[in-house]
């Protein structure tokens, strides 16, 4: 009896050897090659657990006292037996990843696609960081234009404000201002307003008034440039409108 | 359009009052008042025949005209009159005859601070100091200028333009290495806008300046990191900008010595915000200091 229990052990030791050694060829290979090394480890380890059985039967048919031993071995062979099963299927699993593989069509390309993937995603990344400083530039370039803005309008209200406040202080609204107008204020003259406003330096406006009189009121301007300026500011609305435009609401 | 023409009729005009002039200076004891209404004639000559220079494109003889309606405007005690066409005098001699201009706006200028007006004054001035930063070139002339136009203005509370020509005193100050007054002036700028809403956003680049002059002259970083520290103190947003992480990082490289970290450093703001001719020449300067420091050691 014993020695057709060695039998079987022997068996069982050619038979595990074989299937570890088709487990960890599995993974490596594809295909047909792979589904018929799976269907051989599928029957080896069917062969293995009828060992198992006929090794338990032969066991019990011992005698009692020396039972112990041999049920001690059934039971690290039978240990043995699911670790081999185990590993089979984990075998098989990445059988399933091959077959995922294959119907994707990436196999042995697939580490390839991955650098290709990961050095597209880096230039992504390089060209948005582009774009950004790229932006950042511009803001910085828009705040210096921003503060040399803001310095002009400083300096261009504190001219308004310096010639409102010397020439013309506030009146109260009961005052007509009308009889501090200097002659050349009136319609008649509006055209010379106009000219020393823009540019009280210049001597040469040519219109048809007589010769000396435009003299003298030239004189009368230049002596108040700043004067023509506000003067005007505060005339009626028809002046206003004509030189401040949008920016009535400035000075008022 | 028939420019020489022109120029004969102005010289025609030249003569004729030329020749007034003179008359009613031979006239003058008997007929003054008919003296006088021919001088302010000739004057009037003078202007047109100026004018048609103008158009001629003659300017040293436009100036010229100019020049001389200017002096008989004197004659006559119309200040205002004279100091005008001193300033047309100039203007037409700038494109010819730089220090001409010159001559003649001084003229204006003193015509225009006897009335009391400083502000026209201070404008002149202005533009004195352009001519000589661009055709004479003449920086320390042009400081001076814009120093006087700078009081000036400050005397007409006119603080903005006072500071601007403030800032090019310093600018060019520092240029010509008198560190200690581009110092003094940019940190005055500097307080004086970083107050005001409008002005605050510049008062960075002004205390940035200052640290750079700061840092030029004094080869011991202490002072320019106690003058660092005082500026972020007063001004907080100046901690933040770029600026004065762009100093503290200049501030180590040249503690260390190290040429490459500085070059690092001046490389990384220049790709986000160009540096200007003035920052350039202030950090090459600082630069050499570092490389000569090295070579020393060696």
């Amino acid at each position: 009896m014993s020695s057709d229990f060695e039998a079987y052990e022997q068996d069982f030791g050619t038979l595990t050897a074989e299937i570890t050694n088709k487990i960890g060829r599995i993974p490596k290979l594809g295909g047909k090659e792979k589904t018929q090394l799976v269907l051989n480890v599928d029957k080896q380890l069917e062969e293995v657990r009828e060992l198992m059985e006929q090794m338990d039967l032969e066991v019990r048919e011992i005698p009692i006292q020396s039972r112990g031993m041999y049920q001690s071995r059934l039971k690290s062979y039978k240990g043995e037996m699911e670790k081999l099963e185990k590993d089979f299927k984990r075998s098989r699993i990445a059988y399933s990843d091959d077959v995922r593989n294959e119907l994707l069509g990436e196999d042995a390309g697939s580490s390839e696609s991955q650098r290709a993937h990961l050095l597209d995603n880096t230039e992504k990344l390089e060209r948005s960081s582009r774009r950004l400083e790229a932006g950042y530039q511009i803001a910085v370039e828009t705040e210096q234009v921003g503060q040399e803005i803001l310095a002009n309008l400083h300096s261009d209200r504190e001219k308004i404000q310096r010639s409102r406040d010397r020439n013309h202080p506030e009146p109260s609204p009961g005052l007509r201002p009308r009889r501090h107008h200097p002659p050349h204020h009136h319609s008649g003259h509006l055209f010379q307003c106009a000219r020393a406003l823009i540019s009280p330096n210049a001597l040469t406006h040519t219109h048809s008034v007589s010769h000396t009189h435009t003299h003298k009121t030239r004189t009368r301007m230049i002596n108040s440039d700043k004067s023509v300026c506000s003067g005007v500011i505060r005339t009626n609305g028809a002046h206003e409108s004509l030189f401040l435009g949008p920016d009535r609401g400035l000075s008022l | 359009m028939d420019t020489s023409g022109k120029e004969k009729e102005a010289m025609q005009l030249m003569a004729e009052a030329d020749k007034k002039v003179k008359s009613s200076g031979s006239f003058l004891g008997g007929m003054f008042g008919g003296s006088h209404h021919k001088v302010e004639d000739a004057c009037e000559m003078y202007a047109r025949a100026a004018n048609m220079f103008k158009m001629a494109k003659n300017w040293t003889a436009a100036g010229n005209a100019f020049c001389q309606g200017a002096r008989l405007h004197m004659q006559l005690q119309n200040k205002l009159d004279s100091a005008t066409s001193f300033v047309d005098a100039g203007n037409a001699y700038k494109k010819a005859d730089p220090q001409e201009a010159i001559n003649c706006i001084n003229a204006a200028i003193d015509i225009y601070t006897d009335m009391g007006r400083f502000t026209i004054a201070a404008k002149h001035h202005i533009t004195i100091a352009e001519v000589y930063e661009s055709e004479l070139v003449d920086i320390e002339k042009a400081i001076a200028h814009y120093e006087q136009a700078a009081d000036y203005y400050k005397g007409e509370e006119s603080n903005s333009s006072a500071n601007k020509c403030l800032l090019k005193v310093g600018h060019y100050s520092a240029q010509l290495e008198q560190y200690p007054k581009a110092i003094e002036i940019y940190e005055q700028v500097a307080t004086n806008t970083m107050d005001n809403p409008l002005l605050k956003y510049n008062a960075k680049e002004y205390f940035f300046k200052a640290s750079l002059c700061h840092f030029i002259v004094d080869e011991l970083n202490a002072k320019v990191l106690l003058s660092l520290l005082m500026y972020e103190e007063m001004f907080p947003a100046f901690a933040d900008s770029r600026e004065c992480k762009l100093l503290k990082k200049l501030l180590d490289a040249h503690e260390e010595q190290n040429c490459e970290a500085f070059t690092e450093a001046v490389k990384e703001f220049d790709s986000i915000s160009r540096l200007d001719q003035w920052l350039t020449t202030m950090l090459l300067r600082i630069k050499k200091t570092i490389q000569g420091d090295a070579g020393d050691l060696k």
